[in-house]
């Protein structure tokens, strides 16, 4: 039996439950297709009838174990190439062809997660035996805001999925490993910040300079995890001021992550169409090549790296949010305990 | 749509290797953007100015630049 704290090692490191996490891209899993991935340290199967309707499903047949992903796409269900066994979008089994009638069929016996679609991306709510039923939901303003127009990218990183929310919570570094950037060409490479508490997370922030680049990160836990942040953005970009940035990150497994960022401005109408247009033909580029430096940096530190570190007042927004995420683990870990067994008070 | 790790793509919101015309006229309106203004008479006057032609051959105009921006923005 796992003590209490490996089954918090296991959480901190594959992923908090009872929340909704990003999965992949909508467009990885077209209509009629169906896609394996990994996500919190296990398999699921991606499900998408020709109709747009998504499913998730543990990647497991009830059977014998084989991977569904392997499987048939019947339409509205499953069929295992192993044996046959049919698999419904809910996780009901509904026909066992080798023997009809076979006490399987009828019942729900695979894991099917909660998902929604939102800004190109699939949310999946992943809750522990206690807390299957999702949590409540409240997504990033910029994703759901009409007059907001934002754009998702989406790259996969060998890194412990914290180091990249991490990295988000950390303004200073875009003064030093992003200095030769198309946006980060301003600004102090020193400060004073401070953590700020908001009723649904925290913003970490310069309290000695605003409107340079990259001065704030909120921090919001909304059902979601994600981060908002801004910059200033050169006069070339054209209409619609700042330039913000929605990040979130999948825990795929202990040493892969998965990170979406919504760029997004406040533009609508020509202005929404000549930004679009700007973004796909010459900014993306530019911003893939600074994210390439996030990337890059990340994947060369060492596993262990907040194992031994020397830290200074910049890093309070990291520090919080290590504390609060491996308080979590260890919460959900404890819960997940069964109580102690009482002992049998007969001695002979 | 691939399925191998690590997914690591630079164009992610595009639907085809821009033309050279797409190029030109970007590059023009970061230069118009810059220099001139953001207002669309900015824009209008700003390419015409610099002789980047609206794809009929024509000069923009406002309803010109509006309809072009949709196409592409899209």
């Amino acid at each position: 039996m796992s003590t209490p704290t490996a089954a918090a090692d296991h959480l901190y490191a594959t992923g908090l439950r009872n929340q909704w996490h990003p999965v992949v891209p909508s467009s990885f899993v077209a209509p009629g297709a169906m896609r394996k991935v990994t996500a919190l340290g296990e398999q699921w199967l991606l499900f998408r009838r020709s109709d747009g309707t998504l499913a998730m499903l543990a990647d497991r047949c009830p059977h014998r174990g084989a991977p569904l992903s392997l499987g048939k796409h019947l339409g509205d269900r499953v069929a295992c190439w192993y044996h046959g066994v049919e698999v419904e979008t809910d996780g009901t089994v509904s026909s066992v062809p080798g023997l009809p009638g076979c006490n399987l069929e009828g019942r729900k016996l695979v894991t099917s997660l909660p998902v929604r679609e939102i800004g190109g991306a699939v949310l999946a709510y992943f809750g522990d035996e206690q807390h299957p039923e999702p949590a409540g939901l409240t997504l990033p303003e910029p994703l759901t805001d009409p007059d907001v127009d934002a754009i998702l990218c989406y790259a996969e990183w060998n890194g412990p999925w914290r180091f990249a929310v991490e990295n988000l919570l950390d303004p200073m570094h875009g003064a030093f490993l992003h200095h030769e950037s198309h946006t980060m060409y301003d600004g102090d490479t020193t400060a004073k910040f401070r953590i700020r508490e908001t009723d649904r997370g925290y913003f970490f922030e310069k309290t000695d300079q605003r409107g340079v680049n990259f001065d704030w990160v909120e921090l919001c836990r909304t059902g979601v995890d994600w981060v908002d942040l801004t910059i200033p953005y050169p006069p070339s970009a054209g209409p619609g001021g700042p330039f913000g940035i929605v990040g979130m990150v999948c825990p795929v497994d202990e040493n892969r992550t998965g990170v979406f960022f919504w760029r997004y401005r406040r533009v609508t109408g020509w202005q929404r169409d000549t930004w679009r247009f700007l973004y796909k033909t010459l900014i993306e580029e530019r911003h893939w090549q600074v994210l390439e430096q996030d990337r890059v940096m990340l994947e060369a530190m060492p596993a262990d790296a907040d194992q031994r570190e020397n830290l200074y007042q910049h890093d309070l927004g990291v520090v919080r949010l290590r504390r609060m995420y491996r308080a979590e683990a260890e919460a959900q870990a404890r819960a997940a305990q069964p109580a102690a067994p009482a002992r049998s008070s007969s001695a002979s | 749509m691939t399925t191998t790790w690590p997914y690591l793509d630079v164009h992610q919101s595009r639907t085809h290797e821009p033309t050279p015309y797409e190029y030109k006229l970007a590059a023009t309106l970061e230069e118009v953007f810059t220099k001139d203004g953001h207002e669309l008479a900015d824009v209008v006057s700003g390419l015409n100015a610099r002789q980047v032609h609206a794809p009929d051959g024509a000069p923009w105009t406002e309803e010109s630049f509006r309809a072009e921006m949709n196409r592409l923005g899209a």
